[in-house]
């Protein structure tokens, strides 16, 4: 089996130089409060895209991350390329601004089927023109974690629907992506913005082997399933993770408070 | 076709006052993590005959309660509102807090030496097996601080309903509520339209549904298969006053609670 390597370089200042391909970094804001870090990831992203009411959150919230600055230089800079989805939750007023700044604005009102976020990962996919496909796209999401369950639920799905995508939730206090089972997995953990609380989710359907090392509690050929044992509150030992399993497993781990 | 036992549900929890109904009412326990009290955590405490913090519970308890009531001296509302017991670890809890309650008689249950189990499962299994004084014919163990946070957290925290499947937990946050539909029985669920609704999913969270049929909502299912990486019922409408589920597999049922 192929081994896939993940790091939470995104978390860092800046992204280190390394020996395995480069990643391309797109990040999508959904309608929930920006995490701390949101000018981080926003730095790192070549694509920006807000869907729906995220374009709120980013006219409203970066300029309170940036408290000494005058707010309209902020929300200059922090123009989104696009914004798109059913367009029921942007303000007017945001819509008009971010407009008049030269943002795209792509309007799936009449499309009830998928939820915001599927929306946004087709178009990086399929249409989005200067995200450099020859190097591995990774997708970064704010604020697909709390508020209402289902959207929650919904959003976690699409990490599912999407496996062959390298998509990464990210909230204040944690970040999630998917393990597919295709693949033998090396997790290279950034102890500077990440750990050590981890956990190991199989979402979906039960798994009949897993087996890590560099955890806490490791797991060896061992059974998980929703309603009998799944991997919580573990802790990263060191600075590598290595996992394999017979189903798509969910990691994730806490983001350090700093 | 087999025939299954009716399980009814219903928010009455959310309700200023519980209304009388023919079937036997339900015990109410609430419990308390450690994550911002939602709004409506007063109504749940009058509801509750039995009031339980796991470790940072009762730091949340202690600080927010009296945010509620801006209006009345906080010492007095903390001592209106004090748990009967307080579980867990330990590790969380502020030294002020634990000496605070414990001289009002709460009963402190140091678990600090089990560490295989959540909070959220410790205090459940003190529920079910410990808890004297509590009717627990009809239980409803409420909680409140089981999302948010930690992600891992939130998902040990759902794992801990799938594993006591035969209780009646609910997980609630400011935005939704959250239950088990365990698989071995038809289910009835009675929408309070006054502070529920209308945004609801159905969610095969441990195993792949082969066939789930609903009854009251937008997008009914009609032995509809489901699983994770395929259909989800996620972003549908209550749209009636009684749904009904039934499934192969034990779903999570989730409804939005409006903000009043």
């Amino acid at each position: 089996m192929d081994l896939m390597h993940h790091s939470s370089t995104f978390l860092l200042p800046t992204i280190p130089l390394h020996h395995g391909p480069s990643l391309t970094y797109a990040l999508v804001v959904l309608n929930q409060t920006l995490p701390r870090f949101a000018p981080l990831l926003w730095k790192h992203a070549q694509l920006r895209l807000c869907a729906d009411g995220g374009a709120n959150r980013v006219f409203d919230e970066m300029p309170l991350l940036f408290p000494e600055e005058d707010a309209s230089d902020v929300r200059r800079r922090y123009k989104p390329d696009v914004i798109k989805g059913d367009m029921d939750s942007i303000r007017k007023e945001v819509l008009d601004f971010y407009r008049s700044l030269g943002t795209e604005i792509i309007d799936k009102s009449h499309d009830q089927d998928t939820t915001d976020l599927h929306k946004c990962i087709t178009y990086i996919r399929d249409f989005a023109p200067d995200v450099n496909k020859s190097s591995q796209l990774c997708i970064l999401v704010a604020g697909a974690l709390g508020g209402r369950y289902d959207h929650e639920m919904g959003n976690l799905n699409v990490l599912y629907c999407f496996s062959a995508l390298r998509i990464v939730l990210l909230s204040d206090d944690s970040l999630i992506y998917l393990l597919p089972r295709t693949h033998h997995h090396e997790i290279h953990i950034q102890t500077s913005v990440e750990g050590p609380h981890c956990g190991l989710i199989p979402i979906g359907v039960p798994s009949r082997s897993s087996t890590t090392t560099g955890l806490r509690w490791n797991l060896n050929n061992t059974e998980m399933r929703f309603g009998g044992l799944i991997s919580s509150s573990n802790i990263v030992v060191g600075e590598k993770v290595t996992v394999q399993s017979d189903t798509d497993l969910l990691w994730t781990i806490s983001i350090k408070k700093l | 076709m087999i025939a299954m036992d009716l399980m009814h549900h219903s928010s009455c929890f959310l309700l200023p006052t519980i209304p009388l109904q023919r079937r036997p009412s339900l015990t109410y326990a609430l419990l308390v993590l450690n994550q911002n009290l939602p709004r409506f955590t007063p109504l749940l405490w009058n509801h509750a005959q039995l009031h339980l913090c796991a470790d940072g519970g009762a730091n949340r308890l202690y600080d927010e309660m009296p945010l509620f009531f801006p209006q009345e001296d906080a010492s007095d509302v903390r001592r209106r509102n004090k748990p009967d017991v307080i579980k867990g670890d330990m590790d969380s809890i502020r030294r002020e807090v634990l000496e605070f309650y414990a001289s009002l008689g709460t009963e402190i249950v140091d678990k600090s030496h089990d560490q295989d189990t959540t909070d959220l499962h410790k205090c459940v299994t003190y529920i079910r097996d410990s808890a004297s004084g509590l009717d627990k014919s009809n239980l409803c163990v409420l909680v409140v601080g089981a999302l948010g946070g930690r992600f891992d957290h939130e998902m040990g925290n759902l794992n801990v309903i799938c594993r006591f499947s035969s209780m009646r937990i609910v997980l609630l946050s400011n935005d939704s509520l959250i239950h088990l539909l365990p698989r071995t029985y038809c289910h009835e669920i009675h929408i309070q339209t006054s502070v529920e609704g209308p945004h609801c999913g159905l969610i095969p969270i441990g195993t792949p549904s082969k066939s789930s049929t609903t009854t009251g909502l937008q997008w009914d299912l009609n032995n509809t298969a489901m699983e994770f990486g395929g259909l989800v019922s996620t972003s549908n409408i209550v749209k009636e006053e009684k749904v009904t589920v039934q499934s192969d597999c034990d779903l999570l049922w989730t409804i939005s609670i409006k903000k009043l």
